[in-house]
């Protein structure tokens, strides 16, 4: 269960002076966002270049709606909703130009169930970033969001901006895949 | 039968999740004075107006259609298009009763 993250002393304050142009309050505003916004977006990003990338794209484009927020949720889950959203668009860019991650260090004995087998988050990783890479952006997106984040049905709904029937469909599918992709490696 | 490598998929997958999620990411390295690069690039952004022939190019394709379209009205609604020189007489006879009307010549 996520909990929820108290809103900074000050925020108000941050984000009505950075609307009004005082660049160092909204410096404040990422001070105190950033750690979220990166360990989100490092679910999607393959290296601390891409990490930074679409740390600073999320940001950006936080700056730039930052007069369409209008107060009635926690500055967070405004900010979540663009993480979100710069991490999709960042997913569907990457896999116009993906080619597979090489993987051939990796010990894929380690997979086979029947050994009952114990992966290293390292080893765990790695699987899954080349088991995703195969997906579409949507399944990847919401298989990030609902096996390795651990949010809910409406948390993604809310997120994504997509209906929670959708969510389900898409969730049921994007599993599916993966376990093709991932199964599918595996017997080679 | 069949079933079986399908719950075998599941464990895997499960485990592959928990051993993912066992482990937070490191983002450190890159929170490093990110708010810095950050406002380097908003500085940046804010500075570098884009300069008028930006919007020249952008504007480029709507030139290029209506050259095409004049082009292929004038093809079209040609009416001096006659080959004979009985026709082209005429029209140059009535171009100079036009322009001798418009400059009062």
């Amino acid at each position: 269960m996520r909990e929820a993250v108290p809103e900074p002393q000050g925020e108000d304050d941050l984000i009505r002076s950075a609307l009004a142009g005082d660049d160092e309050a909204f410096a404040g505003l990422v001070r105190n966002h950033k750690a979220a916004v990166l360990r989100t977006a490092a679910r999607f990003a393959r290296n601390d270049a891409e990490l930074d990338d679409l740390g600073q794209e999320t940001f950006m484009r936080a700056y730039q709606s930052l007069s369409s927020y209008r107060g009635d949720a926690p500055f967070g889950h405004w900010l979540s909703r663009i993480t979100i959203r710069a991490c999709y668009d960042f997913l569907r860019e990457r896999r116009r130009h993906e080619k597979d991650v090489s993987l051939d260090a990796l010990a894929y004995s380690v997979a086979d169930p029947s050994s009952g087998a114990v992966f290293s988050s390292e080893q765990a990783r790695l699987i899954l970033e080349r088991g995703m890479s195969r997906l579409k952006p949507a399944d990847r997106l919401v298989i990030t969001l609902f096996e390795l984040e651990d949010r809910s049905v409406r948390e993604v709904a809310a997120l994504t901006g997509w209906s929670e029937t959708l969510v389900k469909v898409r969730a049921f599918r994007a599993r599916k895949a993966l376990k093709r992709s991932i199964g599918g490696e595996n017997e080679r | 039968m069949n079933d079986r490598p399908k719950d075998d998929r599941d464990v895997r997958l499960e485990r592959i999740f928990a051993a993912a999620k066992t482990a937070s990411p490191d983002v450190s390295g890159v929170a490093r004075n990110f708010e810095t690069r950050l406002m380097a690039r908003i500085a940046e952004s804010r500075g570098s107006g884009e300069p008028w022939y930006g919007w020249a190019w952008r504007l480029a394709p709507a030139f290029i259609v209506l050259t095409l379209l004049l082009g292929a009205w004038t093809l079209v609604f040609d009416p001096v298009r006659a080959t004979d020189p009985g026709t082209m007489l005429v029209a140059v006879a009535e171009q100079v009763t036009l322009v001798d009307d418009l400059t009062g010549g």
